[in-house]
């Protein structure tokens, strides 16, 4: 047991986080996801992120959670996200069993808090799913067509790009500060010596980080106002050129047609089999 | 007006502060997400984000821009990224994290009065705290059929809400969001803004209260703070519901869930509507300004 702990903490390293990451925005891969058109997967998404909040039959949410599981899978989540996911399900599921608690309730609580934890597994799954395999690119024309401000459409695009630079910036801070600086000589009680010295350091490392990127800021931000990027978002038909490669085509169709079927079917099977 | 007119930017500057906040808060937003959290039973003590971040940015730029850009980045880096995308719940967060930021960016007419930048940075970090309480209490208070009833439980319930945000305000708003600001803002406060090609903003203008304390954003915060209520009561209806009682629930089973889903797209378009809205009024207002300027 403790092996597999260990195991799992050694991936657990920035370097890995940081290349995790960069699959989850970079998302070159072709998934079964990944060729579909970004529209209809960010309506697709809303739907299974908003529906499962209203449905009250624990088969329809089972199954549900597991028509979900596969599509991640299919989708090759990462393993780190995964993680995280479990880590905050198990977290949120002792928070609210010790609320139930300690306002007088009894362990008959507990069954009640599992719908729950499936809802939020079911919605976590599914966004993931689509935000892995999609394309940034594509995402942001995607909420551009569905009229989200150019400024939120472009930074979803520029957050997903950034993103590992930034880590890896970061990451180069913090270990020139370790570098230059000196550890705490005694632990303290629970390590807390080590604690405040690190969440200093975290803080700190900011100074530095934010005038890069106030300057890398600088020459993104000019580098579109030269192709005109403000003036685009205005100009409709400068919008309608950027957005023509969104096309529905046959895959897309029998790609809903199918989640459909089984989304029907699983409800009516938990409507004659309710748990 | 006068706001428009101190920290006025052009169109690629507003574009530069708002990249610049939501890169950098979305990355200090996905490292608190990564820090472990130590929880002794429902309280938790873990940082819930580094609040001094948007807090400097709103001081030394434009706040609106500043504030807006944390929260997408918020959104985009720790939620889309990180796979914890919570749909309509994410509305809550979002407009309760502007509001608090811009307010804290206008209170501070000298960036280099440690006054004003600590009253600033509790009263951003505490709107933002507050209204998610009133938020959470509110859930519970509608959510329990007889919530009188229950003896100790209205109490139990407000006093957990006063222990975490205590607990929220210690961690952070003080720990890393007053001192980090005290120490920070000084230092980069007229390095900062050359590399965004700006002059960095006076340090004495003379702005009361009463300038920014319209009726006009009294009612935005008000209407905002009630719509990130509805939303939230959408997106987790069902988390009290499931604890307490079932009877509540048979009145949502026979194809009644089509009305809480379809409120909330009405009230989704709403927003998208009005902040839609501001924007355009704001650049308007702000052009004419410049077009103004360049005529005399």
């Amino acid at each position: 047991m403790l092996n597999v702990f260990q195991k799992l903490f050694s991936k657990l390293s920035v370097e890995n986080i940081k290349i995790e990451l960069m699959r989850t925005a970079y998302g070159t891969e072709e998934t079964v996801l990944s060729r579909l058109d970004p529209r209809m997967l960010i309506v697709w998404s809303l739907f299974f992120t908003t529906v499962p909040w209203f449905i009250h039959n624990m088969t329809i949410l089972i199954g549900l959670a597991v028509l979900m599981g596969v599509l991640a899978y299919m989708a090759r989540v990462s393993p780190l996200l995964i993680v995280l996911l479990i880590i905050g399900v198990i977290s949120q599921f002792t928070y609210l069993i010790f609320v139930a608690l300690f306002l007088g309730g009894t362990f008959t609580a507990l069954l009640a808090v599992i719908p729950l934890t499936i809802k939020i597994m079911i919605i976590s799954l599914s966004s993931m799913a689509v935000f892995t395999s999609m394309d940034p690119e594509k995402f942001s024309d995607a909420l551009l067509s569905f009229g989200v401000p150019g400024k939120f459409s472009f930074g979803v695009s520029y957050g997903y790009r950034m993103l590992p630079i930034l880590i890896e910036e970061y990451q180069s801070i913090i270990q020139s500060f370790r570098l230059r600086g000196k550890m705490p000589a005694k632990k303290g009680i629970l390590y807390w010596r080590y604690i405040v010295y690190f969440l200093k350091i975290s803080v700190l490392a900011f100074y530095p980080m934010m005038l890069n990127t106030a300057k890398r800021t600088r020459t993104t931000v000019e580098a579109l106002e030269i192709r005109g990027f403000s003036y685009s978002e205005e100009n409709d038909l400068a919008k309608k050129l950027k957005l023509k490669a969104l096309k529905m085509n046959k895959y897309d169709y029998q790609f809903v047609a199918i989640t459909s079927v089984i989304t029907i079917c699983i409800i009516n099977i938990g409507m004659f089999y309710p748990l | 007006m006068k706001l428009n007119v101190e920290r006025k930017l052009t169109q690629s500057q507003k574009m530069m502060v708002f990249v610049l906040s939501m890169a950098l808060f979305g990355l200090s937003k996905m490292i608190t997400e990564i820090l472990p959290s130590n929880e002794i039973g429902p309280i938790e003590f873990s940082v819930s984000y580094f609040a001094f971040i948007p807090l400097i940015l709103c001081v030394l730029f434009h706040p609106l821009y500043a504030a807006l850009g944390a929260s997408v980045g918020k959104i985009i880096f720790a939620d889309l990224l990180m796979g914890d995308f919570s749909g309509i719940g994410e509305l809550e967060g979002f407009i309760q994290l502007t509001v608090g930021m811009y307010v804290a960016g206008l209170i501070v007419k000298n960036p280099l009065n440690k006054v004003q930048l600590t009253i600033a940075a509790l009263v951003g970090v505490g709107m933002d705290q507050i209204l998610s309480s009133v938020v959470d209490i509110t859930k519970v208070w509608i959510g329990i059929e007889g919530f009188d009833a229950v003896p100790g439980l209205p109490e139990s319930i407000v006093l957990l809400e006063a222990v975490s945000f205590v607990n929220e305000m210690v961690i952070t708003g003080v720990l890393f969001g007053v001192i980090p600001t005290l120490i920070l803002v000084p230092r980069l406060y007229g390095k900062i803004e050359p590399l965004l090609g700006m002059k960095p903003r006076e340090k004495r203008v003379n702005a009361s209260m009463a300038e920014f304390v319209k009726p006009g954003l009294i009612t935005i915060v008000i209407v905002l703070g009630f719509v990130s209520m509805i939303a939230e009561f959408m997106a987790e209806l069902d988390l009290n519901f499931a604890f307490w009682t079932s009877d509540f629930l048979l009145q949502f089973e026979n194809g009644y869930e089509w009305i809480g889903i379809s409120a909330g797209l009405i009230v989704l378009g709403l927003v998208l509507y009005i902040v839609k809205k501001i924007f355009s009024n704001k650049q308007q207002v702000e052009e004419t300004i410049e077009s103004n300027k360049r005529v005399l």
